[in-house]
């Protein structure tokens, strides 16, 4: 940008983009920005959080995995399968490597309940794989729910013993992103901030502050009818969800201002309650996602 | 008087939004988008009505006290069956008077399970709590635990030097064994 920016600059959306999009465009010329390598590493789960990302939108999946950073690995999207994709990952491991995982480790029969390919004819577990390359990564994203804390493959009563990456990797500094899955905004954010300024600021749990500082209830559409105790009694009420379940008092995102599927809607704005899916200890801790047994007599039912 | 100025800042933040929806619909007026801005702009405005009521009922009280309990806000959305019940104003030591001095057995105590309209209870240390209205007890449960129960070993390990959180909890009673 040649001309300096005054206040007030201009906030709208193209403008900020634009503003970041040159500036980067400048450190990349200057050598301040380099490409680095990512291995994204899934593990016990459901490949919701590739699917999640695979939504995202400024910038796209495509022009992450082109034009941020150089993909090495990845199970679900790369061309390359059995042990010529296993010699990709063990290549990986000789440069500087960001390492984003997904899904939990599973620990029984020392990881035998989860194993993600095979090398020199012998069985890679997953709990091999993410103490091996865990080492050696410059960075470690935890991405959704069964990295960041066990999530849904821990469960109760979690039968492959599934636990999060932090137990596995005691030492390493880990950048949780809990959610389920994880919205493609938080770990693409996250990415774009190693990338051009260095880790992001976390709170006490390691979660990024600009996606997980404030509590949903504190920003809900909603929160009138919290606090005028009028509340739903049924799905498809537009008032306060809380006597239902509602997660959004205990659970840290940006969801009411950022929402999903391309910045549309998000659970409470469809009138069903947040289960609380980005908090630890989700999906056991947050139980039951609905009741309609509650604190209150629901007279016409 | 932060209250009002947090819900200005709302009532200002959807007009804006509503602007936003109304040139959105104008520039693209046969998109299958419209539905769905029209249903927003719907809601938003129910929002705003909400809001407006909120302000000028509050700018009622400041001229002639009238009983919180007695002035019912029409929402045009909400369900015309729905009662109203008072939110609990998280105030130390707010008791009640008929309560307070109640001794809750164990077994007294797991009535209060927060299920078909009775409260939530919870005791911790042999106090007994009302967590009815208590927004972390959404449902009458919080991370996994059940209203009804005493949890002194839960909220020592959990929430250790948070004795703040019980001092905002209305006190209903004590658990004897």
């Amino acid at each position: 940008m040649t001309m300096p920016i005054l206040p007030p600059e201009d906030l709208s959306n193209k403008a900020i983009s634009a503003r970041i999009t040159t500036n980067a465009i400048k450190s990349i010329k200057n050598g301040l920005i380099k490409k680095k390598n990512l291995v994204y590493l899934e593990l016990n789960g459901c490949s919701g959080n590739i699917i999640s990302l695979l939504n995202g939108q400024n910038p796209d999946f495509e022009y992450t995995f082109k034009s941020m950073v150089d993909i090495q690995y990845s199970n679900s999207l790369m061309v390359a399968e059995g042990e010529k994709a296993i010699e990709k990952l063990m290549k990986a491991l000789e440069g500087e490597y960001i390492l984003a995982v997904e899904g939990a480790v599973a620990l029984k029969n020392n990881g035998l309940y989860n194993i993600i390919g095979s090398w020199k004819g012998k069985p890679l577990t997953g709990l091999e794989a993410v103490k091996m390359l865990g080492e050696k990564a410059s960075h470690i994203l935890a991405v959704g729910a069964c990295a960041t804390h066990g999530g849904v493959s821990a469960a109760k009563p979690n039968p492959s013993e599934s636990v999060g990456l932090n137990k596995v990797l005691p030492h390493k500094k880990i950048i949780m992103l809990p959610g389920c899955p994880v919205h493609p905004d938080w770990f693409l954010g996250t990415l774009a901030h190693l990338l051009l300024y260095g880790e992001p600021e976390t709170d006490s749990l390691n979660r990024p502050l600009m996606f997980y500082s404030t509590l949903i209830h504190d920003r809900c559409p909603r929160r009138p009818f919290f606090d005028r105790g009028i509340f739903a009694e049924k799905l498809s009420d537009k008032t306060c969800l809380f006597k239902l379940g509602c997660r959004g008092p205990v659970t840290r995102t940006d969801c009411p201002t950022r929402q999903w599927n391309g910045h549309v809607n998000w659970p409470i704005g469809d009138d069903t309650p947040c289960i609380g899916c980005a908090q630890f200890g989700f999906p056991d801790a947050m139980a039951p996602f609905i009741s309609f047994d509650t604190t209150r007599v629901v007279k016409n039912e | 008087m932060q209250n009002i100025e947090m819900l200005r800042w709302q009532l200002n933040s959807l007009v804006t939004q509503v602007r936003q929806d109304i040139y959105t619909l104008s520039t693209v007026p046969q998109q299958p988008i419209a539905p769905q801005i029209l249903q927003r702009l719907w809601d938003t405005t129910s929002t705003i009505h909400f809001i407006s009521e909120l302000l000028a009922n509050q700018a009622l009280h400041c001229y002639q006290p009238i009983p919180v309990n007695s002035r019912m806000i029409p929402v045009n959305n909400s369900p015309s069956n729905s009662t109203q019940i008072s939110p609990i104003t998280p105030i130390p030591n707010q008791s009640n008077s008929q309560l307070n001095g109640r001794n809750f057995t164990i077994g007294e105590l797991a009535t209060f399970d927060g299920k078909n309209g009775r409260p939530a209870y919870v005791a911790v240390n042999s106090t007994v709590y009302d967590v009815t209205n208590n927004r972390a007890w959404a449902a009458a449960t919080h991370f996994g635990l059940l209203a009804g129960k005493e949890y002194s070993q839960e909220f020592a390990t959990c929430h250790a030097g948070q004795q703040s959180i019980l001092a905002t909890l209305p006190v209903v009673g004590r658990l004897v064994s």
